[in-house]
This record gives C-alpha cells, structure tokens and sequence, in this order.
C-alpha cells in the first residue's frame, strides 16, 4: 500500500509537469499577449491589461512604430498549402491503404518506402530537395517544390491512419453490395466511404496539422514566398513585439476549433461504429 | 438453354498460400432444386459457395448457370445472390434502404421499387421495423433482412452460408422451416452451405457431402441416411455403427464381410464397381434399425441375432434414446435409438443385450475411414 501511494505521488507529479510544459507556454503567450501597447515589451510586468497587440495584428491599431506582421500573404499560402496537402495526401493515404488490402508481391518494400517519407529527417530531405531542383533548373516554390515535400511528409500519416481503418473494415458489406449489382464504383461511393469516413477525418486532420507548421522541408525548398512559420521565424531576427502572441493566440484558438469540428463529427461516426459493434457482440453471444 | 440451372464443372481452388480448398467439384443442380453442402469445418463449402457468387477466382473448371458460363463474370452481373454468415447489413442503412439498395442499380421506376419493397417487406414481416437499423434488430430479423435482401432482386440462384450459425436453437428450427416454404412458394434454386447434417437433411432435396476439398457423396437425403457410400459419410451422416473388415466375396450384389467382431453376409452392395475380394470394406449399419432387447427374453420365435453385448449405459435425451454398449469382443458401440421403443424393453445397464436388423438394412462400404 506504501509503495502503491509512493507511486501515485511520483506519476502525480509527474502528470503535473507534463501539463506545465505543455500548457505552459500557451498561458504566458495569452497572458503576454494583453500587454499595453504599443510600448509595452514581450516580458512582465503587465504594465497596463489591453487588447492593443490583437488590434495591431487585425490591422485596426492606430498606426505606431511597430510594423505590422509581415504574415497577411504568408497565412494564405500555409492554409492553402495545408488545404492542398490535406487532399492529395489523404486521396493517396486511402487509394494505397485500398491496394494494401490484398497482399501483393513485394507490399513489404512498397509499405517502408512510404514510411520513409516520414522518417527521414526535415532538414536532409529539404536540403536534398533544393539540391536536386537547383540542380535540373526547377524553381523552388511552396506550391511546387515545398507542396511535393510536404505531401512525402504526411503521406504516410494518412497511409496508416487508413490502413488501421480497412483492418477493421468487414469486408463482407462490399461483397454483399457487389452480389446485390452494384458495380465496384458505386460500392465504394455508398458502402466503403462512409464506412472510412471517421479514418479520413483523421487523415484529413493529420496532414492539415502537419502541413500548417513545417519548418524544416519548407525552409530549403519554399523558395522566396514565406509560408506563415517561415514568416514568424523571419520576426525573430528583428524585435519581438507582443503582436506576435496575440496572432499566436489567434492561430491557437483557430486550431481548437477545428478540433472540435474534428471531434463532433467523429463523435457522430463513432457513435454509429460502437452501435454497430455492441450489435455485432450480441450477434456472436 | 441448360436443362440445370447450376452446374459445376471439375472446379477447383488452391489458394495462394498453396492450400488446396475444392478438388474436381462435379455438380448439377436443377431449377427450383434445394442443394446443401455439408461437412466438417474447413472441408471447402465456402470456397465453393464463394466461387459461384463470383467472390472467389477459380484455379481450374468452369461454372455454369443456366448453361452459361460465368466462371470469370463478375460478382454483380451473375444471377445469384448470396446470404453471408455474418449477414453484412449495412449498418448506415435502414432496412428499407438496405432493401432498396440492389434494386436503385437496376433503371425501376420509383414506385416499382416501393411497390417491391413494401410487397417484400409484407412478405418477411419486416413492414413494423422498415426504418429501423441493423443496431435495433433482432438476430431473426437481421436474418430476415438479409434473405429480404437478396431475394427482392430476384436472383436465379440464393446462396446461403451457414445463415442459421449464429440463431439460438428455438429460433434455427421455426427459421428453417419458414426457409424450406419461402423456397418451395418462390421456386428459387437454393444452395445451402451448413456443418450441421441434421439441417441439410431436412431442409434439402439433396446433399452434397464434402471431405478435405473433394465430394464424398452426392445422394437425397434419405438415401444418404440408409446408403451412405463411403465410411466418412456414414460416420458424418446420422448415426451409424460401423465395423471395419475384409471383403470375402460378392455374388449378386450380396457381399460378405470378415470383420473383428464377426462374420457379416448377405449386405447389399450399392458401388460394387469399386469393391475387389479381399479389399478393406466396411460394414455400415444406421443405428434406427438396430432393435436392441434384453438376452435374456429371448424366445424361440426371435429372429436372427445381429451381435450380442453387455449394456453399459442407457441415456434418454427427449425422443431419442442413447445406449452404450461393449459388444463380446470387447468393441465399444454408440447407438442412437427411439426412446419409447428403448423404455418400453426395459433395459438395465449391466444385462446382457441382443442387437439385431434386417440385413438388407445394412450396406458395404469400400475403405476403413
Ligand atoms: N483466404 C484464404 N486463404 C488461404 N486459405 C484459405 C482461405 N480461405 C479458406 N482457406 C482454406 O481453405 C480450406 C477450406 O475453407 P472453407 O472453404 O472456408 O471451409 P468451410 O467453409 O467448409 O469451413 C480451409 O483449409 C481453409 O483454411
Ligand atoms: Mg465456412
């Protein structure tokens, strides 16, 4: 019993660290980021609570002599980067999470080949990446050089997260539609979706996220249009200014939400599969 | 135009794993006819099934419906339908749409399919759970859902694998039954795949007995009962006694048979083309037409005795009666009787016990398994 409550205390502890460094950050930068303005530093005290710095990034401060964030054009690329990433990536996640559901000759080189893309480091890969363009003349750009690299990178994401989903697909409901005439097109249109869909989401979700916060990949092959961490990096060898947690505070805010989306609809399939599986138990007892 | 509605054609299946699954499958099935595979688990009934619905690729032979071969037509263009063990309702489906669903494909005007759907809802008594699904369904109405299904396409040939496996007992028996009618009303030819013998004898018009891939024997129900051809259907089929000898001679179609527990004469042969003196045979006899009585009733009027033994054990299990019984030899014997014939000789386990039959009850099968 002694030793049970010495190991509660030690994973207590713990467990509290993990959420102070976790969580940390996201609470100075909030805190920060209400600093007065616009002489007010990124540093405490809080000389005056104000909403100045959230003005200053929405553009609607009065004009001083801080800068605006040069991130306007950058936040359009990353989220249009992200969008693009997040459909080639999952289209291809799913078609090749498809073709490993029969086993072909050499699946097992075909499925570490895919998984390379996500274990070999950032930074070779984009420096690779600008070798080889600079190399054949191709112009390095975050929506061609940087936008193939990034599809490599969260590839296999998708990939996985698909493959585990058609593991547990019955394979029987397609056959059933199959038996009933319904040509293989159609199958997948109304059987095999929206029975992936939560994979998809997820999938979806994963190489959004990954895409939106790339660093290493973009910085070699993105060319001269910074994407939105490019951009915030670029801010940091000049002076920081508290506008730059106010837009981190933004951007924060903006990820949770799509989180939620995330979780509602996931909440609504998967409510859907655990019925399915309970009746499925019944069935078998 | 065939004369069969399904034929099979020496098919065979070997994985790619290299398991050999179906060997030289010969089969012809006549329209309307009700056909079951049985046999041990594993023996090959759902390769088979599953390469006649197309879900499977044949290795070698050819399949016909209705003298057409469609050994490599796709699933959905073949007229069979198939009903899966599992079911496989579409879970995001009601049961309406899970009806509708096959018929969407097929270029009907919208109130043929309603009119099909409600006619076959009616039909199946699914009409009060027709915007249920599959979540709130019954385990027999699930399994109505699924013939509704299948049959609502008005498919030439129904496949079913082992679609009572998951009922409890009450339900398999009303289930078969009403199965058997919608069969016989819709005069569909049905291939039924089951691992339990008792269900193909009574639901089919013949059965196919299979054995590590291949047929052992295709024979009526009946017929598979009192003439099991082989030893392994006479020990899959029914309950038999089976004592395993040498083949002494064969005049007439009458055999006799040298076995460890006597001397048996006079047995019909029904595939004397592949019995030769001195083969292994076995003799095979369906325990309902063994008459066992106590020794010592015996009178002078009695017929011949088949064996005699000692009872071991006498268990009732509603209508039928389970003796165990060692013969003089020693030879241990399962029996399975009629239970008010059984109570009514009074038997005791320890006593001494006479076996008898009518010798043209008997038959001869070449081979000890
Ligand atoms: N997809 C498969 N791959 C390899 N072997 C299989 C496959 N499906 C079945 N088998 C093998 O084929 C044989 C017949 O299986 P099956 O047709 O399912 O038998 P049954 O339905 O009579 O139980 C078995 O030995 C089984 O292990
Ligand atoms: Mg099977």
């Amino acid at each position: 019993m002694y030793h049970l409550n010495g190991l509660r205390w030690t994973l207590g502890i713990f467990t509290a660290l993990f959420l102070v460094f976790l969580y940390g950050p996201f609470v100075v930068m909030t805190i920060l980021s209400f600093q007065q303005g616009p002489e007010g530093g990124p540093q405490f005290p809080i000389i005056e609570w104000s909403t100045f710095w959230y003005q200053h990034v929405l553009s609607i401060a009065e004009p001083s002599r801080v800068a605006p964030l040069p991130i306007g054009e950058a936040l359009i690329r990353s989220l249009t980067l992200a969008f693009a990433t997040m459909v080639v990536s999952t289209l291809l996640g799913t078609l090749s999470a498809q073709a490993f559901r029969q086993n072909f000759k050499g699946s097992g080189v075909v499925f570490y080949l895919i998984v390379l893309g996500m274990m070999v480091p950032g930074v070779l890969l984009g420096l690779g990446m600008a070798l080889v363009a600079d190399q054949f003349d191709i112009a390095r750009t975050w929506w061609g050089t940087a936008f193939v690299l990034h599809v490599v990178y969260t590839f296999p994401f998708s990939f996985l997260v698909m493959l585990a989903i058609f593991n547990r697909f019955d394979k029987s409901l397609e056959e059933a539609s199959w038996m009933l005439g319904v040509d293989p097109v159609k199958t997948f249109r109304k059987i095999t979706f929206p029975m992936i869909f939560p994979g998809v989401l997820s999938s979806m979700l994963f190489a959004f996220t990954l895409s939106y916060d790339e660093f290493p990949r973009t910085l070699f092959t993105g060319g001269s249009e910074a994407t939105m961490p490019i951009a915030i990096y670029g801010t940091f060898a000049v002076e920081i200014h508290p506008n730059l947690f106010a837009f981190g505070v933004l951007t924060t805010l903006a990820s949770f939400a799509l989180l939620t989306i995330y979780g509602v609809l996931m909440a609504l399939s998967v409510r859907r599969a655990k019925i399915q599986s309970s009746g499925l138990q019944e069935e078998i007892a | 135009m065939s004369e069969f509605d399904l034929e099979l054609v020496r098919l065979s299946k070997t994985y790619p794993g290299g398991a050999v699954a179906v060997r030289e499958f010969d089969l012809q099935v006549k329209q309307g006819e009700f056909v079951s595979f049985v046999g041990p688990s594993g023996c090959g009934k759902t390769t088979t099934l599953r390469m006649i619905a197309g879900l499977e690729s044949v290795t070698s032979g050819h399949i016909k419906i209705r003298g057409e071969d469609v050994t490599t037509v796709p699933t959905e263009k073949r007229p069979t339908s198939t009903i899966f063990q599992n079911y496989a309702i579409f879970p995001h489906m009601t049961v309406s749409q899970n009806i509708e669903f096959g018929l969407k494909v097929r270029n009907l005007a919208t109130n043929v399919i309603d009119r099909k759907v409600g006619e076959i809802l009616e039909k199946l008594d699914l009409s009060e759970v027709a915007s249920a699904k599959e979540e709130s369904l019954s385990g027999g109405q699930k399994q109505r859902l699924a013939l509704a299904r299948s049959l609502v396409i008005e498919p030439e040939i129904l496949l079913l694998d082992e679609p009572l496996g998951a009922l409890d007992a009450n339900l398999r028996k009303s289930i078969q039954e009403e199965l058997k009618l919608l069969q016989r009303s819709l005069n569909i030819t049905f291939v039924f795949v089951t691992h339990a013998q008792s269900e193909a004898l009574s639901l089919s018009d013949r059965v196919v007995v299979m054995n590590a891939g291949a047929v052992e024997q295709i024979s009526e129900p009946l017929e598979l009962y009192t003439r099991p051809q082989t030893p392994f259907t006479a020990r899959f089929i029914g309950s038999n006694l089976i004592f395993p000898g040498k083949l002494q001679s064969t005049a007439e179609g009458n055999a006799s048979v040298h076995t460890s527990t006597g001397q048996f004469e006079g047995i019909p042969v029904f595939e004397a083309g592949t019995l030769s003196k001195g083969a292994d045979a076995s003799v095979v006899v369906p325990s309902e037409f063994v008459d066992v009585t106590v020794s010592s009733d015996r009178q002078e009027t009695s017929s011949p005795i088949g064996l005699e033994g000692t009872l071991i054990d006498i268990d009732f299990v509603g209508r039928d009666a389970h003796l165990s019984i060692a013969l003089k030899d020693e030879t241990p014997l399962r029996l399975q009787s009629d239970a008010t014939v059984m109570k009514s000789r009074n038997l005791v386990p320890g006593e001494a016990v006479d076996l008898r039959w009518q010798t043209n009850r008997a038959t001869v099968v070449s081979g000890h398994t």
